[in-house]
C-alpha cells in the first residue's frame, strides 16, 4: 500500500511540474501561427507534384497570379502579347532576390522555364508545357515566352501553384531540376527553415521579401494525422488554424459542431469546384438520353446539400458554377421532380412492375454507383441517391472501392454512375475541359457513348488555341450546352474551402485556388 | 543446448523465405498496376508512354522470379528501394522513424512492468477484498476498450480538462506520457491477470504453507511466491516486445507520434508499395527473431522444454 501511495504521489508531482512549465510558454507574445494538417509538406520542389501545394505556394512565386478579379501582375510587372498570340513578353520586377541572395532576373526565369520544358512528360496534363517553343532573355529584366500555337489560358496557367514557379538556379542539379534539387530558395514571403519529416515544418518570414512583409514571424506546420486529435489540439490552443477543402481536413459534422460552440471562427469560401455524378453514356441502359435525363430529375440535391453537407454547399443548377469564367450561360436547371423522372422513364419504355422496379423487354432497371471508400461523405451521398432512385423504380447498387481501384475503373470505363469532382478554380474551366479528352479520365469514358464525342474533343482542342475572345465564348457555350443537354453529369453541389481558427487570429482569407493558404495575410490581434 | 539452438536457427530459414515471398507478392496481389500507382501518387497522368517508362524504371518489365530475387538480395543488404512518394531510400525513412517508435515502446514496456507487477502484488496481498476487486474491474475495462478510444479519452481528460500534457506530437519529454500509457493499458490488463492468477495459485502450494509454519516474514514469502509465478509471464512479455513495436500503428496516428507505425499508415494511404513491403518484411522478421529468443530463454530456464523438442 505504501508503494502505491509513493507511486501516486510521484505521478502527481510530475504532472504538477509539467503544468508549471506549460503555463510559462503561454505568456509569450504571439508571432507564430500554428497550422495543423493531416499531411506532411513532403518534397516542396516547385517544378514537381509530390509536395503539399500550400507549402509550395509559401516559398515559390509565379510571374502572374490568379485573383478573383482576373490575372494580376506578380513577379512580372507587366506584359505584352503579340498580335498572333504566340509571343508573351514579360517585364520583370527589378527588386526581387531569391532567399539565397541570388538575383531574380530574366536569366533565372529562362533557366526555370527550360528546366520545366526538359521534363515535359511529367507535365503532360498541362497544355501550356506542351505548347512552349522557346524561352528568350531579351535583356536583364525582360523575358519572352514563345509558343508553338496561340493558347488563350497561358497567363492563367503561368499563375498556377505549380509548376511555373521560380527556384534559385543555385539549387539546380546539373543545370536541371528533373532529378531533384539541392535547396528550396524561392522569392516568396516565407522561407522553409526547418523540416522534421512527419512531424512539423517551420516557415520563417523572408526578411528580404520584395512585397509586403508577412505580419507573423513564423508559421509552424504541424502534422497531425488524426482528425479528432486535430480538433482536440485546436480546443487546447495548441493549434490556431485548420484549413481545407472537400472534407480532407475538417469533416462537415465537426465543422458544424465547432460553428455551434461559438468559441472559434469558421469561414467558408466562394464556390470552388463542382461535385457531380457521371452518367456513363457508353453503357446499355444509360446510352439512352431519356434515362440519363430522368436520373437528373430523380435526385433530390437539396436534401443532399442539407442532410449530408449540412448546408455548407449550395445546390448546383449546372455542371459549372456561374462564377466560373465562360460558364454563366443560364442553362435550365433540372429541379427535383420524381414525377417527371417517372414520366421520362415510362416514355423510354421502362414500365413499372409489381415489385416496385421498372423493366423493359424483361430486363430490370438496375445500375451501379462506385465511390471512393476513403471518403465518408461520398458513401452517405450514394445512399441518398440509392433511395431517390428507388422512388422512381430504379435499383442502384452502391460499391465503395479503394482509391486506386476507383481510379482504375475510371480509366477502364467499367461503371454506370461514378463520382466526379471538377478541378476547381483556377483550373476550371480550361484544364478541366481539356482533361475530358484524356482516356484515363472518367469524364472521357462517360462521354464516349455520345454521338458527337469526336466533335466535342476537337472543339475543346480548337478552343484552347482560339485567339478570339468572342469565338471562345461561343465555343464554351456550345460545349457546355451540349454536355448539359446530353445529361452526362448530374450536378450536385459546388464545394467550398473551409477554415476554422481561433478568434484572435485575423486576416484569414481564401485564395482562388483551394490548395493555397494565404498565411502572409494572417496575424494575431494584440492582447 | 547448442544442438537445440542450431536446430531452431535452421528452422527459421524456410520461414524467412516464406515471409519475404509474401511481402513481395503483396504488390502483385493488388489489381492496380504499381507503375500507374507510382505515377498517380505524384499526380502525373498515366499516359501509355509514362506508364511504360515507369515500368522500366521500377524493373516491372522483368520476369517475376527475377524481380523477386533482385528484391530479396538487395533487401538483405538493407536496400528496400526508394519510396514512390519522396524518392528517398526506404531504409533511411525507416531508420529515421525507428528511434521514436523504440522510445515509445520502451517507455510503455517500463510502465507495463511497473504497473502490472505492483498491481498484481497488491491484488494477491488483498485477495478477494475491495481493492483486489477494484483493480480487477479496472483491468477488465482496460482490456475491453479499444485503444484509439482510450487514447482520445486520455487526451481529452489530461490535455484539455486538466491542461497538464500536450495533446500530440513529440515536442517535449512529456509528450511521450499519453501515447505510452495508451499503448501500455491493453498489455497491463493481460499481465495483471496472468501474474495475479499465478500468484494466487502458488499461494496455496505447500511450500508457502511450510514457510508460514516456519514463521518467515510475510514480505519474504511474497517474494518467493512472486519469483515462482514469473516464468509464464516472462515468456509472454518477451513475445509482447515485437507486438509493442508493431502495435504502435494506431497510437502513433492518434498522438501524431513520428514513428514507423505512422510511416506505414502514411505509406498505405499513399500506396507507397516499397515502404509497405519493407515494413511488412521487417515486422515479420522481428516477430520471428523475438519468438526464437523467447524459446531459447525458456529452454535455458526450464530444461524440460529442451527435451520435448
Amino acid at each position: 500500500m505504501r508503494l502505491l501511495n509513493i507511486g501516486l504521489l510521484s505521478i502527481l508531482f510530475l504532472l504538477l511540474l509539467v503544468s508549471c512549465s506549460n503555463s510559462e510558454s503561454n505568456a509569450t507574445v504571439r508571432d507564430e501561427i500554428v497550422y495543423a494538417s493531416s499531411k506532411d509538406i513532403r518534397n516542396i520542389h516547385p517544378h514537381l507534384y509530390s509536395g503539399e501545394m500550400a507549402a509550395q505556394n509559401m516559398v515559390f512565386e509565379s510571374l502572374v497570379i490568379n485573383t478573383e478579379d482576373g490575372i494580376k501582375p506578380w513577379l512580372a510587372e507587366s506584359w505584352d502579347i503579340s498580335e498572333d498570340g504566340l509571343e508573351y513578353t514579360f517585364h520583370l520586377r527589378e527588386d526581387v532576390i531569391f532567399s539565397d541572395g541570388e538575383k531574380f532576373n530574366a536569366e533565372a526565369v529562362k533557366q526555370n522555364m527550360d528546366a520545366i520544358m526538359d521534363n515535359e512528360e511529367r507535365h503532360a496534363w498541362l497544355d501550356l508545357v506542351n505548347l512552349m517553343e522557346e524561352n528568350i532573355v531579351v535583356d536583364e529584366y525582360t523575358y519572352k515566352l514563345v509558343l508553338k500555337h496561340p493558347y488563350y489560358p497561358t497567363l492563367t496557367e503561368l499563375g498556377l501553384t505549380r509548376p511555373f514557379r521560380f527556384l534559385s538556379p543555385n539549387d539546380f542539379v546539373d543545370g536541371m531540376t528533373r532529378d531533384g534539387i539541392s535547396g528550396y530558395s524561392g522569392t516568396g514571403p516565407w522561407v522553409l527553415s526547418e523540416h522534421k519529416e512527419n512531424q512539423e515544418a517551420v516557415f520563417t518570414a523572408n526578411k528580404d521579401y520584395w512585397g509586403e512583409q508577412p505580419k507573423m514571424n513564423t508559421v509552424r506546420w504541424k502534422v497531425i494525422p488524426d482528425h479528432q486529435t486535430i480538433l482536440l489540439a485546436l480546443e487546447k490552443g495548441e493549434v490556431d488554424l485548420i484549413f481545407g477543402s472537400d472534407g480532407d481536413m475538417i469533416d462537415l459534422d465537426s465543422f458544424s459542431a465547432l460553428e455551434e460552440q461559438g468559441e472559434y471562427v469558421t469561414a467558408i469560401s466562394d464556390p470552388i469546384a463542382s461535385r457531380a455524378i457521371l452518367l456513363n453514356s457508353n453503357r446499355p441502359i444509360l446510352g439512352d438520353v431519356e434515362v440519363r435525363e430522368a436520373l437528373q430529375y430523380a435526385v433530390d440535391k437539396q436534401s443532399i446539400a442539407d442532410g449530408v453537407l449540412n448546408g455548407s454547399e449550395s445546390v448546383a443548377p449546372a455542371l459549372l458554377s456561374a462564377t466560373v469564367p465562360y460558364s454563366d450561360l443560364g442553362l435550365v436547371e433540372r429541379k427535383y421532380d420524381p414525377d417527371k423522372a417517372s414520366e421520362l422513364l415510362e416514355n423510354a419504355g421502362w414500365k413499372l412492375n409489381n415489385d416496385g422496379y421498372r423493366y423493359k423487354d424483361g430486363e430490370k432497371l438496375e445500375l451501379s454507383l462506385h465511390y471512393n471508400s476513403d471518403n465518408a461523405q461520398e458513401k452517405t451521398i450514394s445512399e441518398y441517391i440509392q433511395h431517390d432512385l428507388k422512388e422512381i423504380g430504379t435499383e442502384l447498387h452502391i460499391t465503395g472501392e479503394q482509391k486506386q481501384a476507383f481510379l482504375d475503373r475510371q480509366k477502364s470505363g467499367e461503371f454506370d454512375l461514378q463520382y466526379s469532382l471538377s478541378w476547381g478554380t483556377p483550373y476550371d474551366p480550361q484544364s478541366y475541359l481539356s482533361s475530358w479528352r484524356i482516356p484515363a479520365h472518367g469524364d472521357y469514358q462517360a462521354q464516349t457513348g455520345l454521338d458527337r464525342k469526336g466533335w466535342l474533343d476537337e472543339t475543346i482542342t480548337d478552343l484552347m488555341i482560339e485567339n478570339d475572345e468572342s469565338n471562345r465564348e461561343a465555343m464554351y457555350e456550345e460545349i457546355l450546352t451540349y454536355i448539359h443537354d446530353e445529361a452526362v453529369y448530374i450536378p450536385l453541389t459546388y464545394s467550398r474551402t473551409k477554415a476554422v481558427y481561433r478568434p484572435k487570429l485575423q486576416g484569414v482569407t481564401f485564395n482562388v485556388s483551394q490548395y493555397e493558404v494565404p498565411f502572409e495575410k494572417m496575424y494575431f490581434e494584440t492582447e | 543446448m547448442r544442438h537445440y539452438i542450431i536446430k531452431r536457427l535452421l528452422s527459421i530459414v524456410p520461414l524467412l523465405i516464406g515471409i519475404s515471398f509474401l511481402a513481395f507478392i503483396l504488390i502483385n496481389l493488388t489489381e492496380s498496376d504499381p507503375a500507374e500507382v507510382a505515377l498517380r501518387v505524384n499526380e502525373i497522368t498515366p499516359t501509355e508512354t509514362a506508364v511504360a517508362e515507369m515500368r522500366e524504371e521500377l524493373g516491372l518489365d522483368k520476369p517475376f522470379i527475377e524481380r523477386y530475387i533482385t528484391w530479396v538480395t538487395s533487401s538483405i543488404k538493407g536496400d528496400f528501394g526508394n519510396s514512390f512518394i519522396n524518392n528517398q531510400p526506404v531504409i533511411d525513412e525507416i531508420a529515421q522513424a525507428l528511434p521514436a517508435t523504440l522510445l515509445l515502446a520502451l517507455v510503455s514496456f517500463v510502465i507495463i512492468i511497473v504497473v502490472s507487477v505492483s498491481a498484481s502484488i497488491i491484488c494477491t496481498m488483498y485477495e478477494g477484498r475491495m481493492i483486489d476487486r477494484a483493480i480487477r474491474g479496472i483491468v477488465f475495462f482496460g482490456e475491453a476498450m479499444p485503444g484509439y478510444w482510450i487514447g482520445l479519452l486520455l487526451m481529452w481528460f489530461f490535455s484539455i480538462k486538466l491542461n497538464l500534457l500536450p495533446t500530440s506530437g513529440m515536442s517535449s519529454w512529456t509528450s511521450v506520457i499519453l501515447p505510452a500509457v495508451t499503448l501500455a493499458l491493453a498489455y497491463i490488463s493481460t499481465y495483471v491477470r496472468l501474474l495475479r492468477n499465478n500468484m494466487v495459485q502458488i499461494k496455496s502450494e505447500n511450500f508457502v504453507l511450510y514457510a508460514k509454519a516456519r514463521g518467515m516474514k510475510e514480505s519474504v514469502i511474497l517474494k518467493r511466491i512472486f519469483k515462482n509465478s514469473l516464468q509464464s509471464a516472462i515468456t509472454a512479455l518477451g513475445m509482447s516486445i515485437p507486438k509493442l513495436i508493431a502495435g504502435t500503428v494506431i497510437v502513433e496516428n492518434i498522438f501524431a507520434w513520428p514513428g514507423i507505425g505512422r510511416l506505414s499508415v502514411t505509406a498505405i494511404f499513399n500506396y507507397d508499395y516499397p515502404v509497405i513491403q519493407a515494413y511488412v518484411f521487417l515486422m515479420a522478421v522481428l516477430f520471428v527473431v523475438c519468438n526464437l529468443l523467447a524459446d531459447i530463454v525458456t529452454a535455458i530456464l526450464d530444461p524440460r522444454m529442451r527435451k520435448e523438442v
